[in-house]
Order: structure tokens, then sequence, then C-alpha cells
């Protein structure tokens, strides 16, 4: 939700600019689209439609999350011309990263699930288990490999809304504002590009074809 | 019915190839976000 949250903010933050700017808005030139597209059907399928994660065993859950990301890194390296590409690469690379070196699924420490749900819920799930239906997997800090990495971040009392994040997370939320935000400058120069040329074919046009 | 047709047919006009494009990115974008990080809270009872 955090990182929809980040993608919007970006977008509504780069029409705002591009209307006080009284330019066009422009929409990231996104190649290879149906990459994504194709990345997330194993997510879809083992994450988020309820009547097919029940299904799915644990292990093919893994191996669909690793591939699903293996594919949106491809994605990343062929758009990597977009400036804010390169955040968002990184952040899923390290979430791959720590994902990859422990089973499959994220680390998420017993601490940090009980600010996710009630103690009753989470005495449910051994150590070791996948939590829920999600990506996450229940580990003790100290048998986490790379847990720098792993859901460990809170959001602030305050919010409504439970969850936890991890370093890649932030990067690929950084990574989706800056993309959106950079879109205006990105157009201008594209339009002060095309000025430029239009304008070299006019002069020329005009040269008498005798000199 | 038949305006409703005509009107249904000048909306599918005004959509241009530029605008599906557009539709199209914005989708990968957001799936790219969802399929790249931890979207959910956690479960809400035992598996």
């Amino acid at each position: 939700m955090i990182l929809l949250v980040a993608l919007v903010a970006g977008m509504a933050v780069s029409l705002v600019l591009a209307r006080i700017r009284k330019q066009a808005w422009g929409f990231p030139s996104l190649r290879f689209v149906w990459l994504v597209i194709i990345a997330f059907i194993p997510q879809l399928l083992t994450v988020y439609l309820p009547a097919t994660r029940r299904l799915i065993p644990d292990v093919w859950v893994s191996v669909g999350l690793l591939v699903s990301q293996i594919f949106l890194l491809i994605f990343c390296w062929l758009n990597r011309r977009l400036s804010g590409m390169w955040l968002l690469a990184l952040g899923l690379g390290l979430n791959f990263l720590v994902i990859a070196v422990n089973g499959g699924f994220m680390p998420i420490s017993p601490q940090t699930a009980g600010h996710l749900v009630s103690q009753s819920i989470l005495q449910t799930y051994p150590l070791g288990s996948r939590f829920g239906f999600g990506k996450d997997v229940l580990l003790l800090a100290e048998n986490t490999r790379l847990g720098w990495l792993s859901d460990r971040f809170l959001l602030p009392d305050g919010f409504p809304y439970r969850v936890a994040f991890s370093l890649g997370d932030i990067l690929v939320s950084l990574g989706a504002f800056w993309l959106m935000v950079s879109q205006g400058k990105q157009l201008r120069s594209l339009l002060e590009r095309k000025e430029k040329v239009d304008e070299q074919c006019k002069q020329k046009r005009s040269t008498p074809l005798y000199l | 019915m038949k305006t409703n047709l005509a009107r249904l047919f000048l909306f599918t006009q005004k959509i241009n190839r530029q605008h599906v494009q557009v539709a199209l990115a914005l989708l990968a974008l957001v799936l790219f976000v969802l399929g790249a990080g931890a979207p959910e809270g956690g479960p809400t009872g035992p598996r």
C-alpha cells in the first residue's frame, strides 16, 4: 500500500508541477510493459487471489516469487534510461537478495509481526512458516540472513494502516516517486529539442538553393 | 438507444493509441510496485 501511495503522490506532484510550469503532462514512456504483466501473474495466483493462493504449496509460492522478481529486474534493465528506474531496480534487487537467501520469502521477525496481528493469531504461526498468504516468512532475527534488508520497519503508531516494510520497499517507493516527478523534466527537454530541430529545419528551408 | 450507441461510438473514437499506452504504462507501474514490495499488513487469522 505504501508503494502505491508513493506512486500516486509522485503522479500528483508531477501533475501540479506541469500545471505550474504550464507544460503538457507526460507519463513515463515505459518499454516492454507486457513483461511486468507476465511477472505479476505468479504473484497474483500465489499471494493476491484468495481462490488460488490456498491451493498452491509454499515451495511453489517461493519459486514463483523469485521468478516474478527476476522478470521485474529484467524490465528495470530494459527501461534503465528512465530516471528513477535505477532506484526502483536497487530496491527491487535488495528485496530479491534477502528473499533469495532466506528460502524464497521475505523474512519478518515475531517482534515485528506482533505489531501487525494480535498475539493469539501470531501464536498459530510456527517459526519458519509462511506468514499468512503474503510474501513473508516468520524468522527469528538471529536466524535471518541479511536481516537489515528484511521487513523490519513499521509505520508510526498514529497510522490506521499497519504494515511492515523493508529498506528495499523504501527505495522502490522513492524510485516510483522520482520516476513520476521526473517525467515533466524529460518531456520539457524533449520539447526543447524538438523546437530546436524545427528551427533548424526552417532555417534550412529558407536558405536559397543556389547558395 | 440509437443516441446511446452514437455516443459510445463517439467516445471510442476519442480513445486514441496514446490513451491506451498511458493506461497500460500506469497498470504496469501499479503491478510493478505491488510485485516489488510488501503490500500487505499481515494475516487476519490462522491459515
